[in-house]
């Protein structure tokens, strides 16, 4: 029985993961009439310096890099630590206008922002085009479900900490950052793991809200490379940008992936 | 998680009662309790980012759908219908939204049915099934747009499905199969992370529950029907409105495998919306962003409803 059943997920994986995995890496290593027939057999020429290159060069992976590094990084931070911040207040205080603004964050994790009103607010904010304008939307639109989570978790825990703490003098950003935070690190990471995954590989956004090619995160600069060679995709170069996209994730996947699978599976239906 | 929207009543009393007896009471102002008033100044950055970037614009972008708003002039001006009823009239409106609405349905019916099958098969935490856990989660870290190039190539007239099968056929070309291709690509993408939240899911079904209904003589479908489906249901509820509302705003994986063909048949609202953002029409990219807003809400609202309340009688 459970041989059966190991047979029968090895042999889905094929189709589902190694195929896919595998046609990328192969692909990129062939030069680009040999990657064209998109065979799965290793390369009868090996053209893996040539390849890179050229999308390290023409394709901008190294800015695309440094950009995206430079919007996932600050807008995760920013997003975990204005979520706890938001989620103390909601799960320990109680006014109308607590309730009130708990009721449209929880909205914002629901309904889809609208793109082009967007854009029009960053016009008026004289912030359109540009990479910090960019990251206050990430911010603004992804901050919901952070707050959302980790409400539910200050809420599962009674506040006699926070009050022993109080009665012992501790300031409340004290509190906040000595007791909060280290309680909230389970559903943090849980909300870490999405948000980068989400932040990382957004491209819908960008391509609104980023102008100019210095400003392309690795998304905006794959489609650019792979459009310009639309009809006849050059597989050997857009299968290089895509591994290369894909790298820094799993990368830290590969690290981290028995954190990553533990909490979302135990950590992400709580609260 | 999205299943508890509305905001929990706490019983009364709660909220006071464990500060009252304290003999520092006096100075809680400043301290652990801030009093009704004070917890806002924390909730604030949040709530203005939000207030900012997602109501406001939601509330522009109500205005703007019934405006006369182009790139060829600055005036942002009323116009009713006007630009509903020329996408009507250029047959790209009603074409838009049942192309995203079955789009949504394959989405959601094939995600959850293999996400689902994979929970079943890797419930138990041990060592194998931690493997596969970590290989099946690998496609959630591929970004929509790149998973869109790979299954491109995969699926290619010369790609390794049809010299696999031996035959010859456009997946993503035919009008038959593109949209049922496209969407198996977005299910694809996301599978990994929708199974992990099946398996918190079904690993909050109590073992005595599964036990108990074994001794009484239940088959593993009926323990499957009976038991574990009923009680898997915030995880359902939680996945099905998930991927149903992400796939209506779909744009990554359309743009990088058909960009909307072939002919219109897999012309999503949100590329529709692009299109005419590009030519220059706002008011009308407007009203299509609208529109994926309001099926959004109209999927979203009653689906909650309604399986939050098969949750209770299950």
């Amino acid at each position: 029985m459970r041989v059966v059943k190991y047979t029968l997920l090895s042999l889905f994986a094929i189709p589902w993961v190694v195929v896919p995995f595998w046609l990328v890496v192969v692909n990129s290593f062939k030069p680009a009439g040999e990657a064209a027939e998109l065979g799965l057999g290793l390369p009868r020429q090996w053209a893996i310096v040539e390849n890179y290159t050229t999308v390290v060069d023409t394709g901008d992976y190294l800015g695309g890099l440094a950009n995206s590094l430079m919007i996932t990084v600050p807008v995760v931070l920013a997003v975990l630590l204005l979520g706890a911040a938001a989620a103390w207040a909601y799960g320990r205080g109680d006014s109308r206008w607590l309730r009130a603004t708990y009721f449209v964050l929880s909205l914002s994790i629901l309904i889809p922002p609208s793109i082009i009103p967007t854009v029009h607010v960053l016009r008026g904010l004289g912030l359109d085009g540009t990479p910090f304008g960019y990251a206050l939307v990430l911010i603004g639109t992804r901050l919901g479900i952070v707050v959302f989570l980790a409400t539910g978790f200050v809420r599962a825990f009674p506040p006699d900490l926070e009050d022993a703490a109080a009665i012992d003098g501790a300031s409340r950003p004290q509190i906040f950052a000595r007791i909060l935070l280290p309680l909230l690190r389970p559903v943090l990471f849980v909300g870490s793991v999405i948000l980068v995954i989400n932040v990382w590989n957004d491209f819908f956004f960008g391509l609104f809200l980023l102008k100019g090619q210095d400003n392309a995160t690795l998304p905006l600069t794959l489609f650019q490379f792979a459009s310009g060679t639309l009809q006849t995709l050059q597989w050997n170069l857009v299968f290089a940008h895509v591994l290369l996209t894909t790298l820094p994730l799993v990368a830290v996947y590969v690290f981290a992936q028995k954190h990553v699978l533990a909490g979302l599976t135990e950590g992400a239906l709580k609260g | 998680m999205v299943t508890s929207l509305p905001p929990r009543e706490r019983p009364p009393g709660t909220e006071t009662a464990p500060h009252a007896p304290h003999p520092a009471d006096g100075g809680g102002g400043e301290t652990g309790d801030p009093g009704r008033r004070g917890w806002l100044p924390w909730a604030l950055p949040a709530v203005l980012l939000v207030a900012l970037f997602f109501a406001l614009p939601f509330a522009l972008n109500a205005r703007f759908a019934f405006s006369a708003w182009t790139g060829f002039r600055s005036e942002i001006t009323w116009n009713g219908l006007d630009n509903f009823r020329m996408l009507v009239e250029q047959d790209l409106l009603t074409n838009a939204v049942t192309v995203t609405v079955l789009y949504a349905i394959l989405c959601m019916a094939i995600q959850n049915t293999v996400s689902l099958s994979l929970a079943l098969a890797l419930q138990r935490t041990d060592r194998v099934n931690t493997v596969f856990r970590s290989v099946f989660f690998l496609p959630t870290l591929v970004s929509p747009l790149a998973a869109g190039y790979i299954w491109r190539g995969i699926l290619d007239p010369a790609g390794p499905v049809n010299s696999f099968l031996g035959i010859d056929w456009a997946w993503l070309g035919e009008p038959a199969t593109a949209l049922l291709t496209v969407a198996f690509v977005d299910a694809w993408k996301w599978s990994g992370l929708i199974t992990l939240v099946y398996i918190a899911g079904l690993n909050s079904v109590p073992r005595e529950l599964i036990e108990s209904a074994t001794v009484d003589g239940a088959g593993p479908w009926t323990r499957f029907a009976r038991v574990r489906f009923p009680l898997l249901a915030p995880a359902i509820t939680f996945n099905v409105a998930v991927t149903l509302v992400g796939a209506l705003s779909a744009y990554d994986v359309i743009a990088a495998t058909t960009g909307g063909g072939p002919g219109d048949h897999t012309r999503a609202l949100n590329i529709v919306m692009r299109q005419q953002w590009g030519q220059g029409f706002f008011g009308s990219a407007s009203a299509l962003s609208l529109t994926v807003t309001l099926l959004v809400i109209a999927t979203a609202v009653p689906l909650v409803w309604w399986l939050r309340r098969r949750e209770v009688t299950g």
